[in-house]
């Protein structure tokens, strides 16, 4: 009863932020909306009882990238006005395309959704650190080096260019 | 016919015992002039004698009160006997539970606010040769925050005409809600915790790190470029000084194997020799070296002087806040103080044991009198270091962030994995 009152208020936070990225005039609405709807993601982790999970989205995803998000908005000139037209013409394809994620994500998700949820949030910060740094250990280094690889590229762009 | 003349009363200056020099009577001082003669042994016994009873006091209130967690939990088991008796569900118990103990983790940073700006103010004026607010209250303006609370509450909430309304509107509330759900999982002594939850370190940093969004809704809303700059320079200081922060407490965690900020404290139970307190402050290099790290990133992250550049006053007119007025304006104080008060209380959890003594006879004092003894010391730091230091520059700011707290934080890890290997 209580989880599924509390699914159906998260569900409702993100559709409406998320329909609010879309929609809403001004790339900076769209840009706090988009954080609203990461954090309402957190809290449907939250309720399905991964703690660590929904930790870890508030830290990378709201905190971090929502944030970085908000830079590039306020960095970026006159596309932070506070009503710029967002939409082109080409409504159609882009309706057809998200029909046909939208359809795809429903027949993936039909799969698991019929899985009951762990009453409680138990603590998974061990069992997640045995597998990144045991058994998954070598796709965990490779992904920080694809990490690395990308900062090494963020400061040759950054650098001046030598007089 | 004799004329009598109005003789004109003369005033004789009169020595005052209290603080040692001639004064006119019936004059009323500046309270900075009963402050000229800084020796006077008198007003110094005073003082002394003031702040001694105080805290034997304090100290004493604490020694019969005892430990209030373990107290409670009979008085939380009544309560439930006695409502289940009526039949009301298990289930509306709880959530009932769960508000009463919000509304005290509410009162934290509250009443923290009231008593840390006045503080504050005594403590800079102090510094300065001043004497701080001493009208309001009955003692030393104790009242005075209250009085300024009052003031802001009836002031006009002014809102740009540039201004993006709804933003401007949500910005302090994006600022404070965060400040208020990570005291969640920070112990206050033994027991007396919100939420118990295995993660909370990582949920503190995480739910701290939101702020920001608020402090850049409140820049970019006001439609003012000061503003505007003041919120970005903000944000990237916050964004970048809670790498090194997060980094500093690594080695506590690695070496208590939890994440959980009472398991930290209680893991630091115990002395070295019956003397020496296991604190991780005194771990060799490490521990010292964390905590500073952690001290100087924790007042970076709540934008105090000498890292506040992007609220200056003088350059920036104050920054991401300078279009807020009354209440919305007092929330931005009320968060910057609520963080204040959780750094101190982190720091006191994981660098000095939390709710354990220092020394093992002056374990007769309950938990919670410590916790709250070593948090007022280490914000008395932080109170002190806006009076000592000037202000960092932006660029150096930055420089100095990136190029010295990060390495070291970083070498601080690899530092606090030899010392697990070498304990082990």
């Amino acid at each position: 009863m209580t989880e599924t009152i509390i699914f159906y208020m998260l569900t409702a936070v993100i559709l409406l932020s998320a329909l609010g990225v879309v929609l809403l005039p001004g790339l900076m609405h769209s840009a706090l909306c988009l954080g609203l709807c990461l954090a309402g993601v957190a809290g449907i982790f939250a309720s399905l009882g991964s703690d660590f999970v929904f930790a870890a989205q508030i830290l990378v995803y709201v905190g971090g990238i929502a944030v970085l998000i908000l830079f590039v908005v306020l960095l970026a000139g006159s596309a932070s006005d506070k009503i710029v037209r967002q939409v082109n013409d080409q409504w159609l394809p882009s309706l057809l395309i998200c029909a046909a994620f939208f359809w795809a994500f429903l027949k993936i998700t039909g799969y698991f959704s019929g899985i009951p949820a762990a009453a409680a949030p138990s603590p998974s910060v061990r069992a997640i650190a045995a597998l990144m740094l045991g058994d998954y250990a070598v796709p965990f280094e490779l992904i920080s080096v694809v990490l690395l690889a990308s900062m090494t590229g963020a400061v040759l762009f950054g650098r001046r260019k030598a007089q | 016919m004799t004329e009598e003349t109005i003789q004109p009363k003369v005033l004789e200056p009169v020595f005052n015992h209290a603080n040692g020099r001639l004064l006119m009577p019936e004059t009323r001082y500046w309270p900075t002039d009963m402050w000229k003669s800084p020796w006077s042994l008198p007003t110094y016994r005073r003082g002394a004698a003031v702040l001694a009873g105080l805290i034997l006091g304090i100290a004493g209130v604490a020694w019969f009160i005892g430990e209030i967690g373990p107290r409670l939990a009979p008085i939380y088991t009544l309560a439930e006997q006695f409502a289940l008796s009526y039949g009301v569900p298990a289930f509306w118990i709880a959530v009932v539970w769960t508000f009463i103990k919000g509304v005290f983790v509410l009162l934290a940073p509250a009443l923290n606010a009231l008593f840390a700006v006045w503080w504050e103010r005594k403590i800079s004026a102090h510094i300065q040769s001043r004497m701080g607010p001493m009208y309001v209250g009955w003692w030393h303006g104790a009242l005075q925050t209250l009085a300024d609370g009052i003031k802001l509450f009836l002031k006009e909430d002014i809102v740009p005409d540039c201004a993006d309304k709804v933003v401007h509107w949500l910005a302090p509330v994006v600022v404070l809600i965060p400040a208020i759900l990570v005291f969640a999982p920070v112990p206050f002594g033994k027991d007396l915790i919100y939420a118990n939850i295995d993660i909370g370190t990582v949920y503190v940093f995480a739910v701290g790190g939101v702020s920001v969004m608020g402090i850049i809704m409140a820049g970019w809303s006001s439609g003012n470029k000061f503003s505007l700059l003041g919120g970005l320079r903000s944000a990237a200081q916050l964004v970048s000084y809670e790498l090194p922060r997060t980094f500093a407490v690594l080695p506590v965690i690695m070496l208590a194997g939890t994440l959980n900020i009472a398991d930290i404290a209680g893991f630091q139970a115990g002395y070295w020799g019956g003397i020496v307190p296991r604190w991780f402050i005194f771990y060799p290099v490490v521990g010292q070296v964390a905590f500073i790290v952690f001290l100087i990133a924790s007042v970076a992250e709540t934008n105090r002087v000498p890292f506040d550049i992007p609220e200056a006053e003088s350059e920036l007119v104050a920054g991401f806040n300078t279009e807020y007025s009354g209440m919305k304006f007092a929330l931005f104080f009320l968060s910057e103080f609520a963080y204040v008060l959780l750094s101190c209380l982190l720091m006191s959890s994981f660098f000095f044991g939390g709710g354990a003594a220092p020394l093992p006879f002056l374990d007769f004092l309950p938990s919670w009198a410590w916790f709250l003894s070593k948090t007022l010391i280490l914000m008395f730091c932080f109170l002190w270091f806006r009076w000592t230091f000037p202000r960092f520059r932006v660029d150096r700011l930055m420089d100095f962030n990136w190029k010295f707290l990060l390495p070291v934080s970083l070498l601080n890890i690899a530092a606090g994995g030899v010392l697990i290997w070498l304990l082990s």
